[in-house]
């Protein structure tokens, strides 16, 4: 039962990685792909490290998960808004870079 | 070294995170400004996050989420200080 449990949450994290990378590629504007690689990669990795919660379940592993968790959603939108800032400052704000 | 469960769950999640590296790696080459390249490796570096994490379930070693906690500072520190070099570059 736990084993199907953190299965199914890694396996789901992975898929959502997976998901973020495929946005990265497959969207032909950089916002668009900001917005694809910052959520969905965040999700992922919350997910994955459930898993290793429910797979360890020592208070150690747990403390240690969860301040990757909360460390992860504070910096995430902080580095994509990083990103996004210089993006803007270089005077393209409103030009598609298409590939 | 683990359960069948554990062995087919640990495939299919390699055989998804080699998909994405392989990906995002392809968008890192040829992505068409600096930006697009700085977003490329920080999904680089979740996703080694995530490998991380998968090996440890694996191996059964809880040492190894230490080096998950160092992966995830360096890359913010990493990626704010490249892109605090663009703005100041471009203005």
């Amino acid at each position: 039962m736990e084993q199907m449990f953190v299965s199914i949450f890694i396996i789901l994290g992975s898929l959502f990685i997976l998901i973020a990378a495929i946005g990265m590629l497959r969207f032909n504007d950089f916002f668009s792909r900001m917005h694809a690689s910052t959520k969905a990669t965040s999700f992922g990795v919350l997910l994955l490290l459930m898993g290793v919660i429910i797979f360890f379940s020592s208070l150690i592993v747990t403390l240690k998960a969860m301040l990757i968790i909360i460390f992860i959603y504070l910096t995430a939108p902080l580095a994509a808004h990083a990103i996004a800032k210089s993006f803007i400052d270089d005077g393209n704000q409103d030009k598609k870079n298409d590939v | 070294m683990t359960t069948g469960l554990y062995n087919t769950t640990a495939l299919v999640c390699f055989a998804f995170l080699l998909t994405a590296l392989i990906l995002s790696f392809t968008r890192l080459v040829i992505g068409p400004s600096v930006n697009d390249r700085i977003a490329a490796l920080d999904l680089i570096a979740s996703i080694v996050i995530a490998f991380i994490l998968v090996y440890s379930i694996i191996i059964k070693q809880a040492l190894y989420i230490d080096i998950a906690i160092t992966i995830s500072l360096i890359s913010f520190v990493g990626t704010v200080a490249i892109s605090t070099y663009l703005k100041q570059k471009s203005t």
